[in-house]
């Protein structure tokens, strides 16, 4: 059976609550602790930010907690600008980058940062995802050709080159596969949205010759046609990208071979 | 221990997907028409009571329309249970277990119900 609860020693219980500062603007945020070194189960600590003392983006948020607060909380970024993808977790409910979102955009009275869901965490917010990127790996993104490479470039028409919009600009935050219900319960055989908006972007190439030998390895019950079209993928990528759609156009593609 | 590559790749693609899909689709378009016009019907024919809904499951037309409904609508919902197991059921065994009951399932359930509609325009009036 699917697993529907999680694992012995998973569930987060209650943490530290980190002192209140004084000030007009302090917001209250809980964030997921845990530290395979420490063991134990994962918790909730609370932190209290004097956001007139703090930049405007999530990103900002856990910089001055680790500045200012406690400077044992472990998180990954880099660009700080929605270009690498490394501060994708889990804010407020919903899998974005923490970099581009800013916290006043989060209704309620706390704001809660956790790892993206449903992979195993390497620290705090952390997300393991060695899986994810064998998974990009096995779709192979990258041109594929027979032909002799020309002596300039392969050459594209501003159309062709079109038809990759929406499509190249994945930054492989990992949002939308850890969002997807069924990457939770068959993300070892499911390639995810990430990996299969990939796919398409160089199935669609223009200049790519390997088009039947890619759907090859996309046909399967599982790689493939796991995706039910939930659609949470396209809900919460932040770059405005739509998978759902790029995995329908594969299923096109595939019913357009055989009829 | 096994490499990521390794896991990802499993045992292949299996090279099928495409029917289900197709079949999937195909049977709701189908069902489209067939269920409006069953459940229009069914309605009407209820309203003549007992003796009324036997003549009206007896004429041909009426008898071959059922037996297309009930064929699509179990076809259909054996494709959609499938979806549901192999979403579900991890472990290999017990998914390929319950497929077969699945399958075993809907055909009890065809011959159960288009034998009824077939013993009624057959016998009706005789």
């Amino acid at each position: 059976m699917v697993q529907l609860t999680l694992p012995k020693g998973s569930a987060p219980k209650k943490g530290k609550t980190w002192p209140k500062p004084e000030g007009k603007k302090v917001k209250k945020f809980k964030v997921y602790r845990y530290s395979p070194e420490e063991g134990g189960n994962p918790r909730w600590d609370t932190y209290f930010v004097d956001m007139d003392q703090c930049g405007p983006m999530i990103l900002d948020v856990l910089i001055y907690i680790k500045n200012n607060i406690d400077s044992t909380l472990a998180f990954r970024r880099s660009c700080r600008e929605g270009v690498c993808g490394s501060c994708a977790m889990n804010i407020g409910g919903q899998n974005t980058i923490a970099c581009t979102r800013g916290w006043e955009e989060i209704a309620g009275p706390h704001i809660t940062i956790a790892p993206l869901p449903h992979q195993p965490v390497v620290k705090d917010l952390i997300p393991d995802l060695t899986n994810f990127y064998a998974q990009h790996a096995y779709v192979q993104p990258f041109l594929k050709t027979d032909t002799p490479e020309p002596e300039k470039e392969w050459t594209q028409t501003e159309e062709e080159r079109e038809l990759l919009d929406g499509l190249y600009e994945c930054i492989l935050c990992a949002s939308c596969s850890t969002s997807c219900p069924s990457y939770w319960w068959n993300g070892d055989k499911y390639l995810g949205p990430a990996a299969l908006l990939q796919a398409y972007r160089w199935l669609i190439d223009s200049r790519d010759e390997a088009t039947g030998e890619r759907l090859d390895d996309l046909e399967d019950p599982f790689k493939l046609y796991r995706c039910h079209t939930i659609m949470n993928c396209a809900q919460v990528c932040p770059k405005g990208l739509n998978p759902a759609k790029a995995i329908a156009k594969i299923k096109h593609m595939m019913v357009e071979r055989v009829a | 221990m096994t490499t990521s590559a390794k896991s990802v790749r499993g045992l292949g693609s299996a090279g099928a997907g495409t029917q289900h899909h197709i079949r999937q689709r195909v049977t709701a378009v189908a069902l489209l028409f067939l269920v409006p016009w069953f459940l229009y019907s069914i309605i009407v024919a209820c309203k003549a009571g007992y003796e009324g809904a036997l003549t009206w499951v007896a004429q041909p037309v009426n008898a071959i329309l059922l037996i297309l409904t009930l064929s699509a609508a179990l076809y259909h919902m054996r494709l959609g249970i499938q979806v549901v197991i192999e979403d579900y059921i991890a472990k290999s065994g017990t998914r390929q277990a319950l497929l077969i009951l699945n399958t075993f399932a809907v055909i009890a359930l065809a011959a159960a119900t288009i034998l009824s509609v077939l013993k009624i325009w057959f016998t009706a009036g005789a």
